[in-house]
């Protein structure tokens, strides 16, 4: 049974839509900036430029939420504009997100603090309550609903999850991806965790020193072939594996030769049925952390037997938008797919002395690219490869 | 089949190590404490400084479902996470001026913690999930279980947990509203293909969200697609709803008090009673109204 991909939706620093996520990709523009908030000290985010009010305004937003629930919206809009709801086909929302309400919550916090409570802002707050919102936005009613919280790796287990069950025949079809906002409480966490690097992030490269921050909400449209039928949407990819397997190592750390890694991408490309010759790139997780990008390239080496396709870590563009970057990295391998193109990994300059790989260094238009792998890997141990593929 | 083998809760009645927890349930008071086995003999002395009672008590009781092969998945539902950490940390972030903060909170505050800590405690590699759908968080992690099953699939760990900080009761009545205590829970057990012992096994579990259908018509429908005559069913148990089923009727909150976990042991007080009985049980949870999550246990 084929899982088909018939929308997709982003919204990053680098873009407010596909498109211009697209141009961004295409012009190695990259969102991560020092910016004048004083919540983020002097370190480099990469944030969206609007507020809360002016994104719902733009977007024309009809439902109230947290800074979550509105990226998510805007993005899962996107993915279903071309789509109608239908009592035939049984749709659902899986949506991954770690922080949740988190941006309303923390403000409620510091006047608890000091004595205010305003109760019925923390309505906002469970992560489940933000895939609600999401729905309403949608008018998705009387429907399977879901949230994934496996940190960074969330959004590529909603992918997972919402394949799954339709497989099993549970859904026909599901909008699935995932968002996060920048919050001064994950912020604060990475910080605390001395994983950010002052300059920009250099994904892959010796001289790597941690991450930056980014905010976003990535999402794509997978059906049936019944529903496919049914909606007579226009197919634009095939989930073509994928599998979630657990490093069990460290609660925050990857193990030295990415087990778990190994696992998950070997997983999902044994469930596609392709050799290991047959992908040609992938989109790694990349976060720029110098246990991550050495465990993760151990990990490449030994799943490629030496023989690594073009590689690179968007987050160079995006920054890591945490529960949300499985979702935006999904949409950028459809992008790369259905446009022949490769993607650079910005801010490159030196191999990593154990590895010695390099990563894609350019946009090259005019490739044929059929299988893209797409790697998450969370905190918690939670590692997650999807296969996405073109149409035959 | 989706068969029950091995089963534990803690919760605020006498759950923890007992064979059959039906027979001496509780009516809770806001002062019914939660009631703990003592931690020192189950989990290593690290574990006990560092966790929160969260961590602690699901934990302990994923333990209590090991068997003698691996898991195949560890699945996690939970509706808020890990409150106490993720308090402790917004707290810290507020309160603390010096430029050097301890991760700690930070880093158990994520809601997969609880499943990464059972994966690193057993070093198991398997399929490891946490879903976060409020009062559904344990319908869909059942669900998930079932499909793993279907998957091919069969040792399976599912659970759920979610517990009380006092914050939570700050938001009564403004937020809330509910007559029911605050509680902490951690239901886990054991989901396989093959019978166990007490052969019970989960027929059906529906999850319905954002929804306007009225209840009553949504279970006569699913008891129906199970072809279960409603006069067959030996009891329901509910969150404080109007069942219009002629069944006996009970409500589980008296017994599992306001969590979002409450399915999760009620669940488990229906396992016990099919353990002891032959029948069979629907569970039907629309704590957070609307949504609905209806499970049909069942023993033959």
């Amino acid at each position: 049974m084929q899982i088909f991909i018939t929308g997709y939706g982003v919204i990053s620093s680098i873009g407010l839509n596909v498109e211009e996520n697209y141009n961004s990709l295409k012009n190695s523009k990259s969102g991560i900036k020092l910016t004048e908030s004083t919540v983020f000290k002097n370190y480099k985010v990469a944030n969206i430029q609007y507020s809360n009010e002016e994104l719902a305004t733009m977007f024309k937003l009809q439902t109230k939420g947290s800074r979550t629930a509105i990226l998510g919206m805007i993005a899962a809009k996107e993915a279903f504009k071309d789509h109608e709801l239908s009592s035939e086909i049984r749709t659902g929302l899986i949506s991954g997100t770690s922080v949740g309400g988190m941006d309303l919550t923390e403000n409620l916090y510091k006047d608890y603090l000091k004595g205010n409570l305003r109760a019925d802002e923390y309505k906002h707050h469970p992560s489940g309550v933000s895939t609600i919102e999401i729905a309403k936005e949608l008018g998705l009613e009387d429907c399977f609903l879901n949230t994934i919280s496996t940190a960074c790796s969330s959004a590529a287990n909603a992918i997972m999850q919402g394949a799954r069950l339709i497989k099993n025949n549970v859904l026909d079809r599901v909008i699935v991806g995932g968002t996060d906002a920048l919050t001064e409480f994950t912020f604060n966490g990475f910080r605390s965790l001395m994983i950010f690097d002052e300059e920009w992030c250099r994904p892959f490269d010796n001289t790597r020193n941690g991450l930056n921050l980014g905010e976003g909400a990535g999402y794509i449209v997978l059906e049936s072939e019944k529903s496919l039928k049914l909606s007579k949407s226009k197919a634009i990819g095939v989930l073509s594996g994928w599998n979630s397997s657990s490093d069990a190592y460290h609660q925050t750390a990857s193990s030295p030769e990415g087990y778990g890694a190994i696992l998950s991408m070997t997983g999902a490309i044994e469930m596609s049925g392709l050799g290991i010759n047959e992908i040609n790139y992938v989109n790694a997780h990349g976060t720029s952390t110098p246990n991550n990008d050495l465990s993760e390239s151990h990990a490449l080496k030994t799943v490629f037997e030496n023989d690594v396709p073009p590689f690179s870590s968007t987050k160079s563009y995006t920054g890591h938008t945490l529960a949300a970057s499985g979702g935006i990295e999904a949409v950028f391998a459809l992008l790369a797919i259905n446009n022949g193109v490769l993607y650079p990994n910005l801010n490159f300059s030196e191999v990593i002395t154990e590895t010695q790989l390099t990563p894609q260094l350019l946009f090259e238009e005019n490739k044929i690219i059929k299988h893209v792998l797409s790697n998450s890997f969370g905190f918690g141990g939670n590692n997650s490869s999807i296969l996405i593929s073109g149409l035959n | 089949m989706y068969y029950i083998h091995a089963i534990s809760s803690i919760s605020h009645q006498q759950t923890f190590d007992l064979e059959f927890i039906h027979n001496d349930l509780q009516k809770l008071t806001p002062e019914s404490p939660l009631l703990v086995p003592e931690f020192i003999d189950i989990l290593p002395p690290t574990a006990l400084r560092r966790l929160s009672a969260i961590l602690k008590i699901s934990l302990t009781t994923a333990l209590k479902c090991l068997n003698e092969s691996a898991f195949d998945g560890i699945v996690v539902g939970t509706g808020l996470g890990c409150l106490q950490d993720t308090e402790k940390f917004l707290v810290t972030i507020n309160n603390t001026t010096s430029d050097v903060l301890s991760p700690t909170a930070f880093i158990q505050s994520t809601h997969n913690t609880i499943g990464g800590q059972i994966s690193l405690f057993l070093k198991n590699h398997a399929y490891n999930m946490t879903h976060t759908q409020n009062a559904l968080s344990f319908e869909i992690s059942l669900l998930d279980g079932i499909t793993l099953l279907n998957e091919g699939k069969n040792n399976i760990l599912v659970g759920a947990a979610d517990e009380k900080i006092p914050f939570l009761e700050l938001l009564n009545e403004d937020l809330i509203k509910t007559d029911y205590p605050f509680t902490s829970i951690a239901t886990f057990f054991n989901l396989k293909k093959e019978k166990s012992d007490r052969n019970v096994l989960v027929k059906d579990v529906l999850v319905l969200a954002n929804s306007k259908k009225d209840i009553n018509e949504v279970i006569l429908r699913f008891l129906e697609k199970n072809q279960c005559d409603p006069t067959n069913l030996t009891k329901v148990y509910h969150s404080d709803l109007e069942i219009s089923l002629s069944t006996e009727k009970v409500n589980y909150l008296d017994f599992t008090g306001y969590n979002y976990a409450a399915s999760a042991l009620a669940f488990h007080i229906g396992v016990s009673e099919l353990s002891e009985i032959p029948g069979t049980i629907l569970i039907v949870n629309s704590l957070v109204k609307k949504d609905l999550g209806l499970i049909l246990i069942e023993r033959c």
